[in-house]
């Protein structure tokens, strides 16, 4: 039996004629519509999203980043910069659509990782805004590296706290502000699925 | 010895080749252009956009390699609507399971393959082309249109804060910046101070950070606001009209955009859609602007030489 395809339409009526032609057009206008909604109500970035908006508005991948803490049971937390590939995607995709559910997506892959410190704890330096440094600032960081995976009957009781900043440029006054837009945290139940241990009858 | 005439010939010869590349070259052109199938050179731009330019998934560039075998082999399967609907199903995939990462063009690229597989989807080959020329310039009007409208709505934009902090941090402007006399120290040191922001070590009095920035800097970037949103407004509203002479007058500024865009912004899928767009359009009713778009298909290829390497450079 030989494949015989999609036969084409010969003598196509005026109805069918007009949805053919019409029905890309609509889609478009509907992921159009889709993107303003959700760039005005949902802060995605101007630029993606299908809405057409590219160098529409300062608020590409230059002017979003995250702050990515590792935050241990006794409340002390370190920075984590070093992802992989993976990682640094599910992050800027969640910056370019900056909801819980996105960053939780991002810090589910930066939690499998097993971060070990690196080196002394380093303090935080405080600079003025022509980035002269001024003092050490009261917290301070170990530097963290991802050292292999942790293995699945390692217990691990961290969470992680993204902080979602914005950055904006005055033109006029010639000055760059930052804005900490919302901070999320995830506990050690939301980011690991744990295995239900085995119950003695 | 030599013919007197020979001297004429000589001596008006450099004439001759300026009318030759002036007239006969163009003209030459644009009746290649004119005896091209329409609708197999659209089917073959899409086809080379899809597997050069395509969008970044796996299961997409398996199919358009594949698609494009498939061409070699068979070139009459071109005309099937299930050689297009592969490649737009894959497209599709590609663009929803990225959907909020994935570039304006790709959205385009998989508008238009539905397009295609659409307009395939009639046996009547008039029917085939209207449906193509059609939709080209519905979504010419779109895309320009949205554009110009989410640009003219965001005060990050008219006020040129958008171009002027893109040519200090986005390193694909520092050449460009330095063609228009930007020394490319301006954004160097920008960079370097915005980086203390992003540094989790490091802390900013007040969040707030003075940028040693440029006048020209400045005055270059409310240039290109104003060039790049007003170059686009014409171009959607003119072809809103469908009448001859606010057509050819969107081509000729349509052909601008797209030789003075892709130079500075490396989006070269998104240069070779509005081509193929704008000579679906043009094809037929303007044969010399039809070839100059032909002529812009080779420069976006070119335009991939490493210019900004060479610019820094010197």
């Amino acid at each position: 039996m030989g494949f015989a395809g999609i036969s084409p339409l010969a003598h196509p009526s005026a109805f069918q004629r007009w949805v053919l032609m019409l029905c890309v057009p609509c889609v478009a206008l509907v992921v159009v519509g889709r993107q303003i909604y959700l760039s005005r109500f949902h802060d995605l970035s101007t630029w993606k999203g299908g809405g057409m908006g590219m160098f529409a508005a300062n608020d590409g991948p230059q002017s979003r980043y995250a702050h990515v803490y590792l935050v241990k049971p006794d409340g002390t937390r370190d920075p984590l910069n070093q992802f992989s590939e993976s990682e640094a995607d599910f992050v800027t995709r969640a910056l370019e659509y900056p909801l819980r559910s996105t960053f939780l997506r991002a810090a589910r892959a930066i939690a499998q990782e097993n971060w070990m410190p690196m080196q002394q704890r380093a303090p935080v330096t405080v600079f003025d805004s022509r980035s002269e440094p001024l003092r050490a600032a009261d917290e301070s960081f170990h530097l963290m590296v991802p050292y292999g995976r942790s293995s699945d009957t390692e217990k691990r009781n961290w969470s992680i706290e993204i902080q979602f900043w914005k950055l904006f440029y005055d033109p006029v006054k010639k000055r760059a502000h930052i804005r900490l837009d919302q901070t999320f945290v995830f506990k050690p139940d939301e980011l690991f699925e744990r295995k239900p241990e085995n119950s003695v009858p | 010895m030599t013919n007197p005439a020979d001297h004429s010939t000589s001596l008006a010869a450099p004439r001759r080749n300026s009318d030759f590349w002036n007239g006969t070259l163009l003209h030459a052109l644009a009746e290649f252009v004119r005896k091209l199938d329409f609708l197999e050179t659209i089917r073959l731009l899409t086809l080379f956009l899809a597997v050069v330019f395509g969008v970044a998934h796996w299961l997409f560039e398996i199919v358009a390699r594949l698609s494009f075998l498939v061409f070699v082999l068979r070139p009459r399967l071109l005309r099937r609507p299930e050689f297009w609907l592969a490649l737009a199903v894959a497209g599709t995939f590609g663009v929803i399971l990225r959907w909020e990462v994935t570039d304006n063009h790709k959205y385009l690229l998989v508008y238009w393959l539905w397009v295609l597989f659409v307009a395939h989807l009639f046996i009547s080959t008039e029917q085939q082309e209207r449906t193509i020329r059609c939709n080209a310039r519905f979504f010419l009007c779109l895309i320009f249109l949205a554009a110009s409208t989410q640009k003219l709505s965001s005060p990050s934009y008219r006020s040129g804060e958008m171009f002027e902090h893109l040519l200090y941090v986005d390193s694909r402007f520092t050449a460009f910046g330095k063609l228009v006399g930007i020394s490319p120290q301006v954004p160097d040191a920008v960079k370097k101070r915005i980086a203390l922001f992003r540094s989790p070590f490091a802390e900013v009095e007040g969040n707030e950070l003075e940028i040693p920035g440029s006048d020209r800097a400045r005055a270059a970037a409310l240039l290109l606001t104003w060039w790049d949103v007003s170059l686009q407004l014409l171009i959607g509203s003119l072809l809103l009209f469908r009448r001859a002479v606010t057509d050819k007058f969107a081509h000729i500024l349509l052909l601008f955009f797209i030789l003075t865009t892709y130079l500075p912004a490396p989006v070269f899928g998104f240069g070779w859609i509005l081509a193929i767009m704008g000579f679906t359009l043009a094809k037929g009713k303007f044969p010399k602007i039809a070839a100059a778009y032909i002529i812009c298909f080779a420069l976006i290829l070119v335009y991939q030489v490493p210019w900004r390497e060479w610019v820094l450079r010197t």
